[in-house]
């Protein structure tokens, strides 16, 4: 009997566990950053739906593209239109990757860890591979992870082919990245 | 004639620096006093993205990023609050995996106080993107809506 309740106990704790094992948040937060000589011009986006697998460092990102907030909404007419990010068309941008030196996060310890995360990036129908840099922090139980890097626009086919926006937003944007699992 | 034309020169030109003025400086659309382009239960929505993606895709957003003002009626899962401050309902049926992300606004946050888990509630806010589920990333994706106000 004794044997029984300690299995059915133990089997209750791996479900549990289990089903900690994997974190999500629907209100992550990305921003892109674009300068040029003309204007600098930025974005925010408060929408963003990652998970993280603790136990295999799995990191899943999906940005609603048409959440991004400009200051100014021509520009923002401009980065939703066909002819640069076509987000009817692409509503969403994903990445799919993992931390590569998972060895150096411990989740049960409150700390900031410097990781390198590689995965492949879709945006504007284009998949690309990448690997960044970025951070995972623990602080009292909570995980929450941060990265900001450059994305060259071209890579994914995204450019205005003439007119005051193509000489306006800058060839390599830096978007920052921030999540509160 | 020469002043007439230097006239009417100088009046297109100030016309075209006033569209050219009132363009750049637009206002963002003001979802919050428009009102809804379609009506549509939370269940119907997510199963119209299931079942054909690019059709609802078609249906529901914009070109320009403005898309549809929805007024959405389901039921409330759950209630919480994002990095902002705003309140966000989910709407999802019981029987349903996925459901409508409702993001409210600083300004209509207080609508909700008073609303519980449970009720059948309507909702209008701009759709941003559709329900999916995603089998290569393992997600189960909410239809999301932002600058929500209570109907």
């Amino acid at each position: 009997m004794k044997k029984l309740i300690i299995t059915i106990g133990l089997a209750v704790l791996s479900i549990v566990a289990f089903s900690q094992d994997k974190l999500i948040t629907k209100s992550g937060h990305a921003k892109f950053f674009s300068h040029t000589v003309a204007e600098d011009i930025q974005a925010n986006n408060y929408k963003v739906i990652s998970s993280i697998t603790l136990s295999t460092g799995e990191l899943i990102f999906s940005i609603p593209m048409q959440s991004f907030e400009f200051e100014k909404s021509l520009m923002q007419k401009h980065y939703n239109s066909p002819k640069f990010l076509d987000t009817k068309q692409f509503p969403k941008a994903k990445f799919k990757g993992a931390i590569k030196d998972m060895s150096k996060v411990d989740f049960t310890k409150d700390g900031e860890y410097s990781v390198l995360v590689s995965g492949s990036l879709t945006m504007h129908g284009e998949t690309k591979e990448l690997t960044e840099k970025g951070t995972i922090t623990i602080k009292g139980g909570k995980v929450s992870a941060s990265s900001t890097f450059n994305i060259t626009l071209a890579d994914y086919k995204i450019a205005f082919a003439k007119g005051k926006p193509s000489t306006n937003i800058a060839k390599t944007v830096e978007v920052t990245i921030n999540v509160n699992y | 004639m020469l002043k007439k034309v230097l006239i009417s020169v100088g009046i297109l030109g100030a016309i075209g620096i006033i569209i050219a003025v009132s363009m750049f400086y637009m206002p963002h659309r003001d979802v919050l006093s428009a009102s809804a382009d379609l009506e549509v239960q939370s269940s119907e929505l997510v199963k119209e993205f299931l079942t054909n993606a690019s059709s609802a895709n078609e249906k529901y957003l914009s070109d320009d990023g403005d898309s549809k003002i929805l007024n959405v009626s389901g039921r409330i899962e759950s209630i919480s609050e994002d990095g902002l401050g705003q309140k966000v309902v989910l709407l999802k049926n019981k029987e349903d995996k996925m459901g409508v992300n409702c993001t409210f606004t600083l300004e209509t946050n207080d609508q909700i106080n008073n609303l519980k888990v449970g009720q059948i509630v309507n909702i209008k806010g701009v759709i941003r993107a559709g329900a999916e589920y995603d089998e290569d990333l393992g997600l189960a994706e909410d239809a999301i809506m932002e600058k929500c106000s209570l109907i």
